[in-house]
C-alpha cells in the first residue's frame, strides 16, 4: 500500500494550457483509503487516474507514491492495478492465464503463481470459470476476473475506471457491494473513477467531485452531500440535484422574505448581509415537505405535475411570490443588476424551477398555490456570482489546494 | 406580377370553396407470398448477373476449358483434338525439367513466406509504433512502404536489373564496400532466385505491411495498456498477446503469400529474359512451375502440356490452402 499525493499536477494534450484536461490539481490520498474521483464526462477524472498509472506522461506538477516521485517512472515500475471500464481481458487466455499474467511477466516462480491464482479465485468465488474464455463469461464473472488479475500481483494502488458502467443495474449494485467487501479485505488504496454518484456516495471513504479538470470539492460522502462546497457540487450530487434559486432578500421585521418566495427566519442575516442584495439558496428536494408544523422556511410554488415513484412522489413546481399571479423569474427585470451577473453555467438553470420529494400520498392539482416546509438546517448559501458556499465551508474551499497537499 | 396574383389569390378563395385535398388511396394488388418470395430471389439474381456473367466466362469457362484440354491432344490452330487420357500427366512425371521447375516454386515460396510475414510485421510494428508516438512524417512513410505496390512489376524488374548487374550494379557496389565478395546474382545459378525474391519481397511488401497494419489496428489499446501495468515488456507483450490476436491476418498473409508466391511469373520473366537469354535462366535456375507453363503453352506450343501443369498447380496450391486451413483452425485465434 502506498500514499498517493499529487502537487499542482497539470495534463495538456496540446500546446495551449488553457485547454488543459487536469488544471493544476492537487490531492493527497492517504494509505489504504478508497477515493473516489466523480464529476460529469470530461471533467479529467479518468485522465488523472491514467496518469497515476503512468499511461499518460504528467505536463506539469509532481505526482509522489509515499516517497517515490512517479513522474517519469514507466506503468511497470509503479506496481499499480487497474481495472478498465470494458473490463480488457485477454481473449485468448483462458481466466487462469488472464489471472497468472503480470506474475508471469514478472516472473514470478510457477508453485508462488498457481498459489497466489487459488487464492484469488477463492476470493472472488469464480472457482467454476477457472478454464473458461473471457467470452464464455457473464458480465458480472468478467468484472471479477478484471478485479482479480489487478489485485493478484499485491499493487500498492488499486485503479478502477468506471469499473462498473457496463453492468445492468441489479448486477451493479450487486458488484458494489461485492466492491466494497473485497476492499475492507485487501485495504490497498484505492482510486475509483465514476459519474455515477450513488456509487461515490457508498463506496468512497473520501470524494473528489470535479469539473472543467479541476476539484471542486474533497470530502466524505456526507460532507459533499450535505455541504456542497459550490453550486455545482450541489446541482451535481443527489438525483435530483440541490433546488438552486438566486434571489433578492428583504428583512420585513418579521423575518427574511426573498422575493415573496422564500421566507428565512431573521437568524439568517448576519450570513445574508456578507454576500449583498442578491443570494443563490439551495435546498436538497428530500428536505422540502408540505409540513402543517410551524416552519422555519416556507417556500412558495406552483405545482406543475407529480410523479408516482412508488415509495415517495417527486413535485415539479415553480417558485412564485406570494400573494401574485406572476413568478419570481418574471420579477427580475432583463435589465436589472442580477440579470447581468456572470453566473457559471451550472447555474444558469431556470430559475424557478423546484423539485420536491414528498409523501407517496402528496397531491394538489396543477396550477394550485402551495407552500412548502423545510427546516432551517437544510438551506445551503452560496455567493450568486462565484457559486461558492458562504460560511465557514467556503474559505475552507478557497485554500482547498493547499488543503489537500500533503505537509 | 405571378408573385402579387399568387399572394392575391387565398384571400379571394373563402373557406367553403377551398379545394378539399382527400388523401388518395393507393390499392396496391399483393401479390402472394410465395410469388413475393420469387420476384425477390429473381432481383437478387438478376443484381448478382453482370459480375457472375464476367466471372463465368473469364473465369469459369477457361479454367473448366483448361481442365478439359488436360486430357486432349490439343492446338491453337489444330482443328485435330484427339483424346489422350492422363497421357499429358505422364509426359510430365518423365520430364525432369517439370520436376525442377516445382523444386524452384517450393524454394522461392518457401523464402518468400517467411521474409515476407517477418519483414511486413516488423515494418508493420515500427510504423504502428511511429504513428502511436505522433512521430512527424509516419504518414509519409506509411505511404512509401505502399508505393512499390502499385508500381509496375516489369518497369521496376528492369531497375532491379541493373541493382543486380554483377559489373556495375548497385547490389555488387554495397557488398564490396562492406568488404564482403561480389556476386554474380543474375548471372549466377545459385544468385539468380535470391536476387527475383528480394525484387518480389520489395515489390509485395506494402501490400502485406497494410493488411498487417489493419490487424494490428484491431488489437484494443487498453488490452496493451493492461499487458504494460501487468510488466510484461515488449516481446513478451508480442509473443503473448499481439502475436495470438493477429493471428487471422498472419493467416491471410501466408495465404495470399503463398498462392502469390506459387504464380510468381511477371518477375522472373522481366528479370531473367532478354540478354540473360531465355526466361527463367541462367540454366533454369529461375524456371518455376508458372514460367514453365507459359513457356510450354506459348514458346514450345504444347497447349495440352501446359494445361496438365496448370491442372497439377492448381493441386498444389488447392492442397496447400486446405493444409494451411486445417492448421488455422487450430491455431489462430478468432474473436
Amino acid at each position: 500500500m502506498a500514499a498517493i499525493a499529487m502537487k499542482n499536477v497539470v495534463k495538456c494534450y496540446g500546446k495551449a494550457k488553457e485547454e488543459a484536461a487536469v488544471k493544476d490539481v492537487s490531492l493527497a490520498i492517504d494509505e489504504g483509503e478508497f477515493v473516489v474521483l466523480l464529476g460529469p464526462s470530461g471533467c479529467g477524472k479518468t485522465t488523472i487516474l491514467r496518469m497515476l498509472a503512468g499511461l499518460e506522461d504528467i505536463t506539469d506538477g509532481e505526482l509522489w507514491f509515499d516517497d517515490r516521485l512517479m513522474n517519469h517512472e514507466p506503468p511497470d515500475a509503479r506496481s499499480v492495478g487497474m481495472v478498465f471500464q470494458n473490463y480488457a481481458l485477454y481473449p485468448h487466455m483462458t481466466v487462469y492465464e488472464n489471472l497468472a499474467f503480470g506474475l508471469k511477466a514478472r516472473g514470478v516462480p510457477k508453485a508462488e503463481v498457481k498459489q497466489r491464482v487459488h487464492d484469488m479465485v477463492a476470493l472472488l468465488g469464480i472457482q467454476a470459470a477457472v478454464d473458461h474464455k473471457p467470452k464464455e463469461l457473464s458480465g458480472g464473472q468478467r468484472q471479477r476476473v478484471a478485479l482479480g488479475r489487478a489485485l493478484v500481483r499485491d499493487p500498492v494502488v488499486f485503479l478502477m475506471d468506471e469499473p462498473l458502467s457496463n453492468l445492468d443495474a441489479n448486477l451493479r449494485e450487486q458488484m458494489r457491494l461485492e466492491l466494497a467487501r473485497i476492499h475492507s479485505h485487501v485495504r490497498v488504496t484505492t482510486v475509483y473513477v465514476t459519474h455515477d454518484q450513488n456509487e461515490a456516495l457508498t463506496l468512497a471513504d473520501r470524494v473528489v467531485v470535479m469539473e472543467g479538470g479541476r476539484i471542486r470539492q474533497v470530502g466524505t460522502p456526507s460532507e459533499i452531500y450535505e455541504s456542497p462546497a459550490d453550486t455545482f457540487v450541489a446541482g451535481f450530487v443527489g438525483s435530483p440535484g440541490m433546488n438552486l434559486w438566486t434571489l433578492r432578500w428583504e428583512d420585513d421585521g418579521e423575518g427574511i422574505s426573498l422575493d415573496g418566495a422564500l421566507r428565512l427566519p431573521r437568524s439568517f442575516r448576519p450570513a445574508l448581509e456578507e454576500v449583498g442584495a442578491t443570494v443563490t439558496v439551495g435546498i436538497r428536494p428530500e428536505h422540502l415537505g408540505m409540513s402543517l408544523v410551524k416552519a422555519d422556511v416556507k417556500v412558495i410554488c406552483r405545482a406543475e405535475f407529480f410523479e408516482n415513484l412508488g415509495s415517495h412522489t417527486q413535485l415539479h413546481a415553480h417558485l412564485v411570490a406570494s400573494g401574485t399571479d406572476s413568478s419570481v423569474h418574471e420579477l427580475l427585470q432583463p435589465d436589472s443588476e442580477q440579470s447581468q451577473l456572470p453566473y457559471p453555467s451550472s447555474q444558469s438553470r431556470d430559475s424557478r424551477r423546484l423539485v420536491a420529494r414528498l409523501d407517496a400520498a402528496a397531491s394538489a392539482d396543477p396550477g394550485e398555490e402551495m407552500v412548502l416546509t423545510a427546516p432551517a438546517g437544510a438551506v445551503n448559501l452560496f455567493d450568486p456570482v462565484t457559486g461558492i458556499r458562504m460560511g465557514e465551508q467556503s474559505r475552507e474551499y478557497i485554500n482547498a489546494s493547499q488543503r489537500y497537499l500533503p505537509a | 406580377m405571378t408573385i402579387t396574383a399568387r399572394s392575391v389569390a387565398p384571400e379571394r378563395v373563402s373557406l367553403d370553396e377551398a379545394p378539399r385535398y382527400t388523401p388518395v388511396k393507393r390499392r396496391r394488388r399483393l401479390l402472394p407470398l410465395r410469388l413475393r418470395r420469387l420476384q425477390d430471389r429473381l432481383v437478387a439474381y438478376g443484381l448478382m448477373l453482370p459480375s457472375m456473367a464476367v466471372f463465368v466466362m473469364f473465369f469459369y469457362i477457361p479454367a473448366a476449358y483448361l481442365i478439359y484440354i488436360s486430357f486432349f491432344h490439343w492446338g491453337v490452330l489444330s482443328s485435330a483434338t484427339k483424346f489422350v487420357g492422363l497421357a499429358n500427366f505422364r509426359i510430365l512425371f518423365h520430364q525432369p525439367l517439370f520436376f525442377h521447375s516445382l523444386f524452384t516454386s517450393a524454394y522461392y515460396t518457401l523464402v518468400m513466406i517467411p521474409a515476407t510475414v517477418l519483414l511486413s510485421l516488423g515494418i508493420a510494428l515500427l510504423l504502428k509504433e511511429a504513428v502511436s508516438r505522433r512521430s512527424r512524417g509516419a504518414g509519409i512513410w506509411r505511404s512509401a512502404v505502399f508505393l512499390p505496390h502499385v508500381t509496375p512489376v516489369v518497369a521496376t524488374s528492369i531497375i532491379w536489373v541493373w541493382i543486380f548487374n554483377p559489373h556495375f550494379g548497385l547490389a555488387n557496389f554495397v557488398l564490396t564496400h562492406l568488404g564482403l565478395p561480389a556476386l554474380g546474382w543474375l548471372e549466377s545459378v545459385h544468385w539468380a532466385l535470391p536476387a527475383v525474391i528480394i525484387d518480389s519481397l520489395w515489390h509485395s511488401l506494402g501490400l502485406y505491411v497494410i493488411i498487417f497494419l489493419a490487424g494490428l489496428s484491431t488489437v484494443p489499446r487498453e488490452l496493451l495498456e493492461v499487458a504494460r501495468l501487468d510488466g510484461a515488456k515488449r516481446y513478451y507483450t508480442f509473443r503473448r498477446i499481439i502475436w495470438p490476436l493477429i493471428s487471422p491476418t498472419t493467416f491471410f498473409v501466408v495465404l495470399l503469400a503463398t498462392i502469390n508466391s506459387w504464380q510468381a511469373f511477371s518477375q522472373i520473366f522481366a528479370m531473367t529474359g532478354g540478354p540473360h537469354g531465355g526466361a527463367g535462366g541462367p540454366a533454369f535456375a529461375t524456371t518455376t512451375d508458372a514460367l514453365l507453363v507459359y513457356q510450354t503453352a506459348f514458346i514450345y506450343e504444347h497447349f495440352s502440356l501446359a494445361a496438365a501443369m496448370s491442372v497439377i498447380l492448381f493441386g498444389i496450391i488447392m492442397t496447400l490452402t486446405l493444409i494451411q486451413k486445417w492448421i488455422s483452425d487450430r491455431v489462430v485465434f478468432y474473436r
